[in-house]
């Protein structure tokens, strides 16, 4: 094992960076404000049946599990790659960028392939349970495909780091990072244009009310779209998403579609609203720099025995840092997330005064995805990134008490 | 040097082989009516293949038990495949030299056939399964074409084979100037030869599975020098995981080519008025449109399993096995600039044509590498001649080489160092 030696100015200087690390994520943390509520635990029987309650849970457990399953096997493939993935230098003639895209990209596929069995569990289960109406062979490929498009943000994000790598050797990390970010942010402003089956939103009742809202939650007018997923899932949704110009709020047809009543749509909207209100986007962004810095860091780390990130050989040892630490960072970006969903939703509380609509759209949402509205803490704290159902409903009974006090 | 290996050069020779005693002058009166005379030809080969299917089944039943085919079974397949040769060879202007009605040998492009030899049961029994890769090639090269390309206008069109184009695009040059161009007569004489050993193949007269080389398939190809030529340098040797992942690993250098590839015909529009004005394209330009077409074969060779490595981005030469070798900057005749795209319109036709073949040998190659971690020599090779005819057109589209692409097989070599155009 290597033994970490560090000089006592190295030592100040690294104990600096985690200060100042720690107050910028206070000061992230911070910014998504959140009013200090005492929820109370309530009973799930009072809000669904018995039998909902036995069925979500198992549904739950059984992908929860699968997730676990994926998730170990995704760290040891990934470790077996680090130490043997080295040799596939000879399949390349592409030079020394080149051939550290190559090692990247056969990693992922690496972890495609040993993923696809999961991922079929997962299909089947969602199948059995009529969330997805999916075929296999259309997941496969699709699947498949789809590496193509991981393929080339593997591709950028290599040859960025690589080539930083080749000019600043071990301190390529630092410059990375911003670039990282910066992408991120392009990004996240280009992405309503990057999802597929979108249409605008037609419906002159729901685009009055959500104009209404935007004026009540004082933020500017977005885009308005629905997306086409009733061919692949039966789950409602809805999503913000881009920056600036690009803001758009993008509802799933399975919501527009799915039962909801024009309140609870109505809700569903205040709520995402409340996420471009907040700049969610933007702070999401500034969590991945904070999460960039170190993680890179350590990859600069990891890699000095195979050269540093300048060589190619080094692209598989990165590659398990790389997800070893995202899957570690995984439950305390959750937190991040459940925050950045509990403001959205008691803004959406304030904007529509409707705890009603809340609650009914939470039960709704709950049922039409089959999901456990109070999961074992396990399963919250590893996969969680909204707050529970029950919670949410604990939020709409809150702020219906606290204004009719 | 040699720019492709064949493989094949110490193999024994095939038992069905295809020969060539053609000097490429052709009538213009009877290659204008060709058609038109070839159909009491094919009238008579209709009639022969219905008693061919009988004697075929005869044949396969009788050498599966037997473990060789009857003599004389063997004669008349043997006379019924080199007379469908004949006819075709005939029709599809590789030769000049009529028909006759026998299938007796003494045609100008004839067919060797050995004499009846034992063959392995296990083959024989599942004959027509184990053909089916091979009738997926003789529709590329010899048949109306087994694939339905999308038209941009959403509609439909069969493609065409490379025997079909080749002789549609040799009837003209033969009406104008009374000789068959060489590479076309070839490309033909290919097709036919492939053909051919997939019927022995098919009709149980030999159990040697057909070879898609093309320099396995013409014993006698002519050596070219020229200015856009490629040269392979990589083993057959390949990894299955890239070769199961090549699709999708190809992905980001299909996005490279699509952003160089708007600049490369801005470039070649600049390219085309530069030229014109000064005879010779400047040298930055030249530089630019060789990288980039030299890089369009690279990805090419890599998507199509040609090649096993993992390109390169830039173009280099010298960076990859399956590599293009561009010629400097050479004075070109402004006339054949002023009408370049009129010009390159057959050769992007039959770019278009090739474009099947090497597809076919790919979406095969995968399969058999995947099985054996290796590329069949035939189709790697096939592979390498489409991707060759396929650059030059691309090479003399864009202006950087004044010289039409040759569409025949053939042995090249670095072409010997021109007076170059002094630099500006």
């Amino acid at each position: 094992m290597t033994r970490l030696r560090l000089h006592w100015e190295a030592a100040l200087a690294l104990a600096a960076a985690t200060g100042l690390w720690l107050l910028a994520a206070q000061a992230l943390w911070r910014s998504t404000h959140l009013p200090s509520l005492d929820l109370p635990h309530l009973d799930p029987h009072r809000y669904f049946n018995s039998a909902f309650l036995d069925h979500s849970s198992s549904y739950e457990l059984f992908l929860a599990i699968v997730g676990v399953l994926s998730s170990i096997t995704l760290v040891v493939v990934l470790a077996i790659y680090a130490r043997r993935g080295a040799s596939l230098v000879r399949e390349s003639a592409a030079g020394r960028v080149g051939t550290g895209m190559l090692l990247a990209m056969i990693g992922f596929a690496l972890v495609w392939l040993a993923q696809v069995p999961f991922g079929l569990a997962t299909l089947w289960w969602q199948r059995d349970h009529h969330v997805s109406h999916q075929g296999y062979l259309e997941w496969l490929l699709l699947s498949f495909l789809s590496l193509g498009s991981v393929f080339v943000f593997v591709c950028v994000g290599v040859a960025i780091a690589m080539g930083l790598a080749g000019v600043m050797r071990s301190w390529w990390w630092l410059a990375a990072a911003p670039v990282f970010v910066g992408l991120a942010l392009l990004f996240t402003f280009l992405s309503p244009c990057l999802i597929p089956n979108t249409s605008p939103l037609h419906s002159p009742v729901l685009r009055a009310e959500a104009r209404a809202l935007e004026r009540i939650e004082g933020t500017p007018e977005a885009r308005l779209e629905v997306e086409d997923l009733k061919r692949s899932t039966t789950a409602p949704n809805a999503v913000s998403t881009g920056l600036g110009p690009s803001r758009t709020m993008i509802l799933w047809d399975t919501l527009l579609n799915g039962g909801f009543s024009r309140s609870q749509i109505r809700f569903v909207m205040a709520h995402e609203i409340g996420h471009l209100a907040h700049d969610d986007s933007l702070k999401q962004a500034g969590w991945l720099a904070l999460f960039l810095i170190p993680t890179l860091g350590l990859i600069a780390f990891f890699t000095r025995r195979r050269g540093g990130m300048a060589e190619a050989e080094a692209v598989p040892i990165a590659l398990l840092v790389l997800v070893t630490l995202e899957l570690l960072a995984g439950p305390a970006l959750n937190l991040v997330t459940r925050r950045q969903e509990a403001a959205a939703d008691w803004a959406a509380l304030e904007a529509t005064r409707d705890p009603a609509a809340g609650r009914e759209t939470m039960r709704q949402l709950a049922i039409k995805s089959r999901s456990n509205p109070d999961p074992p803490s396990w399963i919250y704290g590893l996969y969680e990134n909204h707050p529970t159902i029950m919670q949410r409903i604990a939020m709409a009974e809150a702020w219906k008490a606290q204004d009719s006090e | 040097m040699n720019a492709i290996p064949t493989d094949q050069e110490s193999a024994p020779a095939a038992p069905i082989r295809l020969t060539i005693d053609d000097d490429l002058a052709r009538n213009r009166l009877l290659v204008f009516f060709r058609l038109i005379f070839s159909v009491p030809y094919l009238i008579w080969l209709a009639i022969w293949a219905i008693g061919a299917f009988f004697a075929a089944i005869g044949n396969w039943a009788a050498t599966l038990f037997r473990g060789e085919p009857p003599a004389s079974l063997h004669d008349f397949l043997a006379r019924f495949v080199r007379y469908a040769t004949h006819v075709y060879a005939y029709l599809y202007l590789a030769s000049e030299q009529a028909p006759s009605f026998s299938g007796r040998p003494g045609n100008s492009v004839d067919l060797e056939i050995d004499p009846p030899r034992r063959q392995n049961r296990w083959t024989v029994a599942f004959r027509a399964v184990l053909a089916l890769p091979g009738i997926a090639i003789v529709g590329v090269l010899a048949g109306t074409g087994p694939t339905s390309v999308a038209s941009q206008s959403g509609g439909q069109f069969r493609s065409l084979s490379l025997l079909v184009v080749a002789a549609f695009l040799g009837w003209f040059y033969a009406l104008i100037r009374g000789r068959m161009p060489r590479g076309l007569r070839d490309l033909v004489a290919y097709a036919l030869a492939y053909a051919a050993q997939l019927w022995g193949y098919l009709l149980v007269l030999t159990d040697r599975y057909p070879t898609s080389d093309p320099f396995a398939l013409l014993r006698s190809l002519p050596t070219r020098s020229d200015p856009v030529w490629l040269e392979v340098r990589d083993g057959l040797r390949r990894s299955r995981l890239t070769v199961f992942f090549r699709l999708v690993l190809a992905v980001p250098h299909l996005v490279w080519l699509t952003l160089w590839g708007v600049l490369a015909a801005l470039a070649a529009i600049l390219n085309w008025f530069a030229t014109l004005a000064a005879g010779t394209s400047p040298r930055w330009l030249h530089r630019f449109l060789a990288a980039f077409v030299r890089y369009q074969l690279h990805v090419s060779a890599f998507l199509y399993l040609t090649g096993n490595p993992f390109p390169g981005f830039v173009g280099a030469e010298g960076s990859y096995p399956i590599d293009l070798h561009v010629g400097p900057r050479q004075r070109q005749n402004r006339w054949t600039v002023l009408f370049r795209l009129i010009l390159a319109v057959p050769a992007l036709i039959l770019a278009g044509a090739f474009s099947g073949l090497v597809g076919i040998a790919a979406v095969l190659g995968w399969f058999a590498a995947l099985a054996t971690g290796r590329m069949p020599p035939g189709l790697r090779n096939a592979g390498a001649f489409a991707l060759r005819y396929m650059s030059q057109a691309n090479a003399y589209l864009a202006l950087v080489s004044p010289a039409y692409p040759y569409s025949g097989p053939c042995l090249e070599q670095a072409p010997a160092p021109e007076p170059t155009v002094p630099g500006p």
